[in-house]
């Protein structure tokens, strides 16, 4: 774990807007740089970093890409607050600071060979586009590979040029869900005006063999979690990701705790049946 | 262990001699009748005999606001000069060190925290025997720490018993030659004893929700954060930063936080996990008799009191405590 040391310098090489509130934030860490002996740009998918802003502060946001030689980083960041509304002023070529990785992210090893059923809502598409690159980067190894999607408004789809290729793979089904829309567009394929839940209607699911990651907010957890256990789905294969008020992402200052357990560094990934009875959970 | 007596009459030149080795902190009695951990500069004497001071020793292991980080363009964030003044602490009871035990534990684990590594090796721990009174619970409910300190002063008739518990104690137990007399007694029970034998740790299972005593508590909670103030194993703090002057640079600081704050756990979009304060409440509870994390299952309540005597409520987690472990057992 990387913390007791400064954040190492990260330059912002591009930024893309991919929603009203929504960019994809490109930086790069510099060769050689490190903090306290961790490389900020190595991670595995579901793990996240700690991004500062000078000036602002810091944030915890999740890889939103695979690991690359040339050490850039990708971030998928929402404007909400102090932090990512200063990230939103900042021009390619500022200079910005990471530290990480943190956390634990998908057990990527337990998912060999399985089946995986992805489900992101809204922003929680961004740590599941790293695992669903990572899956599809070694396509061979795993089962069927299934996303469902879903987010408020047909603009508010993150990522659409890259839905648009992945609707055309024949070894990935994909499903997209979106509420409040007059229509979905036709540029958008494999789209419904649905409640993201209501897309494992009539999906094929072989529960015995299927790994369920799952990143959104806590009202879908709380949705899709009875009707994934009603196909037979088990706690165990229902993988969650939590969001915390986190800010030291060392265990430290207390912030993030889930029950006895703390999100930075048992987290931020949890199976949901270590989460059963703990009140607060979800 | 070799044991010495400091009679009554030769304190004041150990004190003297103490201040010559590094700035001398213990408890003093003020004008206002509190008494605090604070300087004690020549012709000011320490107040041994309080049994709790205001705040607890962790303001000088994290102060309530500090430096963790500064930022200049080009230079990118860097650590702050670590602070190395050597410091006296005197007068901590075994309450008192049992918690910088839990502190150290949890800002000295890998990767240890660079400023609070700085400043605990740049302090001296002195103990003292106490007596417990009412508030405290460490004789009923007994830590499992350790008593980490240098030196340890029994309270005897005459004066105190020193022992030394540490290189450094040892070599501080030298400079006081002359003022230390060898004593044959049996030595006194070592500080950790002062504590009873451990009782079994309480279960890690998930708290129960039915009880109806987390609301009923909470109702007279008024939310203040007193006793996480006063608590020398709340450490919860949250991180903030700022921009200096000419706009250019900036600087991360740390701040005390308390979990019975409403925004503690709150995330992006005013979301919180806590949001009643009975919620709030049961947390407090979890991290200072179940611990979390890392420390799960190590109870961080090392029973000084402080709590019981700050809060305006009057209330007290402790048979809370009780009746969940009698409940478990
Ligand atoms: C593991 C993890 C991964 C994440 N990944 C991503 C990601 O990939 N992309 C992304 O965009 N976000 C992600 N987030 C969320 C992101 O960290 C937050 O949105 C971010 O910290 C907000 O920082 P800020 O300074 O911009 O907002 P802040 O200024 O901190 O405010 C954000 C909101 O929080 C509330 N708030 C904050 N502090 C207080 C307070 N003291 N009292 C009351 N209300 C308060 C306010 O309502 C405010 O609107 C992730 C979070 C976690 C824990
Ligand atoms: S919980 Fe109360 S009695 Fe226990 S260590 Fe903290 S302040 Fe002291
Ligand atoms: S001191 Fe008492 S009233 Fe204040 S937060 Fe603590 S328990 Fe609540
Ligand atoms: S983020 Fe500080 S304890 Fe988890």
């Amino acid at each position: 774990m990387s913390s007791g040391s400064p954040p190492c310098p990260a330059t912002l090489l591009s930024i893309r807007p991919l929603s009203g509130d929504t960019s994809l934030f490109t930086l790069q860490v510099p060769e050689g740089a490190q903090v306290g002996g961790e490389q900020p740009w190595q991670f595995e998918p579901g793990q996240f970093l700690q991004l500062s802003v000078p000036g602002a502060g810091e944030a915890p946001i999740s890889y939103c890409g695979v690991p690359t030689p040339d050490r850039r980083v990708e971030l998928c960041i929402r404007r909400v607050g102090r932090v990512t509304t200063a990230l939103h002023h900042a021009l390619p070529g500022d200079q910005l600071a990471v530290r990480g990785p943190f956390g634990r992210g998908f057990p990527l090893r337990h998912y060999l060979g399985r089946d995986i059923l992805l489900v992101a809502g809204g922003l929680g598409m961004a740590p599941l586009r790293a695992l669903l690159h990572t899956l599809l980067a070694e396509r061979q190894r795993f089962g069927r590979l299934t996303l469902l999607y879903g987010a408020k408004a047909p603009d508010a789809l993150l990522f659409r040029h890259e839905l648009t290729d992945l609707a055309g793979r024949k070894d990935l089904l994909l499903r997209l869900a979106v509420d409040r829309a007059v229509a979905c567009p036709a540029a958008i394929p494999s789209c419904r005006e649905a409640l993201l839940p209501e897309l494992l209607d009539g999906l094929a699911l072989t529960p015995g063999r299927t790994f369920v990651p799952v990143c959104g907010p806590p009202s879908l957890y709380r949705a899709l979690i009875p009707p994934l256990l009603a196909r037979g789905v088990t706690p165990d294969r229902i993988h969650l990701s939590l969001e915390r008020r986190m800010q030291c992402g060392q265990g430290r200052c207390g912030h993030c705790a889930v029950g006895s357990l703390l999100c930075c560094t048992e987290g931020p990934v949890f199976a949901y049946s270590t989460l059963l009875g703990i009140e607060g959970a979800l | 262990m070799p044991l010495f007596l400091l009679p009554h009459n030769a304190l004041d030149a150990c004190l003297q001699r103490l201040r010559s080795v590094a700035e001398l902190h213990g408890p003093r009695r003020d004008t206002d009748g509190l008494c605090r951990l604070a300087p004690l500069p020549e012709g000011v004497r320490p107040d041994l005999t309080t049994l709790r001071t205001l705040l607890p020793a962790k303001k000088y292991l994290l102060p309530p606001v500090e430096t963790t980080l500064t930022f200049r363009p080009g230079e990118g964030y860097r650590l702050p000069r670590l602070p190395d003044t050597p410091l006296i602490l005197l007068g901590l009871h075994p309450c008192d060190l049992a918690a910088i035990a839990y502190l150290d534990r949890q800002f000295l684990a890998a990767p240890p925290d660079p400023t609070y590594a700085a400043r605990r090796a740049a302090i001296t721990l002195v103990g003292t025997g106490c007596s417990p009174d009412g508030y405290c619970s460490c004789l009923t409910h007994p830590s499992p720490l350790p008593t980490p300190c240098d030196l340890f002063l029994h309270p005897v008739e005459e004066g105190f018993l020193v022992t030394a518990e540490s290189d450094r104690g040892k070599e501080l137990c030298r400079s006081l030659a002359g003022l230390l007399q060898a004593d044959r007694r049996c030595p006194p029970p070592s500080a950790r004893d002062r504590f009873a034998p451990p009782l079994p740790p309480p279960s890690t299972e998930e708290l129960d929700l039915s009880l109806p005593d987390w609301r009923e508590l909470a109702d007279h909670c008024l939310g203040c954060g007193a006793c996480s103030i006063a608590c020398p194993t709340c450490a919860c703090f949250e991180l903030l930063e700022y921009a200096t002057l000419d706009a250019a640079g900036a600087e991360r600081r740390r701040r005390w936080d308390s979990c019975l704050f409403k925004g503690h756990a709150m995330v992006a979009g005013g979301e919180s996990f806590q949001q009643e304060r009975w919620q709030r409440f049961r947390y407090r509870y979890q991290h200072k008799y179940r611990g979390f994390g890392p420390l799960q299952g190590l109870p961080s309540c090392v029973g000084c009191g402080r709590c019981r005597v700050q809060c305006p409520s009057g209330l007290d987690l402790r048979p809370l405590a009780e009746r969940l472990e009698r409940r478990e057992a």
